[in-house]
């Protein structure tokens, strides 16, 4: 099956078309949601108390280590896509499974990095700014976590049906959403951690 | 096969993007004033997020939809931004 570039299989008919101009609509809606995290966030972080600080539980290298995990399975999120896009259903699966695979990567070590902080005493209830820090990162992790249960069916689906234009539109959403998550990621990274190293 | 599976435009962004990572460090790993570290970290952020808009979330490869995309994003962008700078304003920037 050749796709015509011009006129992806994904947007062939009408109700599909809106399916993606809807989900880029929720997607907006996300950006106020994080928006409003990221707000609460940078009012409390300094409000402390007697816990630990930012510079006290904050370590570069996992981050980083989740950064570039996070940035690479965008990336191939993207290439997983373009596969799809000229009906190579082989190499469409293979980038969605590492895609989700440094996916789960990812959430190991941010579920490792919350074990930590909870070790050295920094729970939810700590402070202001353990509070907001874990609702933030929290929420993130949560969209990340929903986003690997999305992916699994979705490539079950694909294994099932193949190509087809519902599949197509269904993948490229879940695409949408995943380098979405990315772009979060890219300023959790920026402004709380390496703003709090600074 | 390689070319086909890894299309250029892909490829630089996805490098792009981990220079941008590279270059956002510096703030920690340079001596730097506050004001030139945020101007940093703003910079690299915002163009993270244009690249993979634009690379990776193709949100202009529909002509009859991209107006469309473009002033959904930008609302929420700027709902966005009321709504934090408004709070740092009124609840953390002494004025």
């Amino acid at each position: 099956m050749k796709i015509d570039n011009s006129l992806p299989l994904e947007y062939r008919n009408e109700e599909n078309r809106f399916r993606i101009i809807g989900f880029w609509i929720f997607l907006g809606a996300e950006i106020v949601l994080f928006a409003t995290l990221f707000l609460t966030y940078f009012t409390l972080w300094t409000r402390t108390g007697s816990g630990l600080t930012a510079a006290d539980v904050f370590v570069l290298e996992p981050v980083l280590a989740e950064t570039f995990i996070l940035l690479t399975s965008s990336f191939t999120c993207g290439l997983a896509i373009h596969a799809m896009r000229q009906g190579l259903i082989k190499p469409t699966m293979w980038f969605m499974g590492i895609t989700l695979l440094l996916g789960a990567a990812f959430l190991g070590i941010e579920i490792y990095e919350f074990y930590t902080y909870v070790h050295e005493g920094l729970t939810l209830q700590t402070s202001a700014f353990a509070s907001s820090l874990f609702v933030l990162l929290g929420t993130h992790g949560a969209h990340v976590t929903f986003g690997l249960l999305w992916g699994i069916a979705i490539m079950i689906q694909l294994k099932r049906e193949g190509l087809n234009e519902t599949t197509a539109n269904k993948s490229f959403i879940f695409s949408l959403y995943w380098h979405f998550l990315d772009v979060v990621w890219i300023f959790i990274f920026s402004f709380v951690y390496l703003k709090g190293l600074m | 096969m390689m070319k086909q599976l890894f299309p250029i435009g892909h490829v630089m962004g996805f490098i792009f993007s981990l220079v941008l990572t590279l270059v956002a460090l510096l703030v920690v790993y340079t001596d730097m004033s506050y004001t030139m570290g945020m101007v940093i970290l703003v910079s690299t952020a915002v163009i993270q997020a244009t690249v993979q808009l634009f690379m990776f979330m193709h949100v202009n490869e529909s002509k009859e939809d991209k107006n469309t995309l473009y002033i959904n994003i930008i609302y929420a962008v700027v709902v966005s931004l009321i709504t934090i700078f408004g709070s740092l304003w009124t609840l953390v920037w002494d004025w």
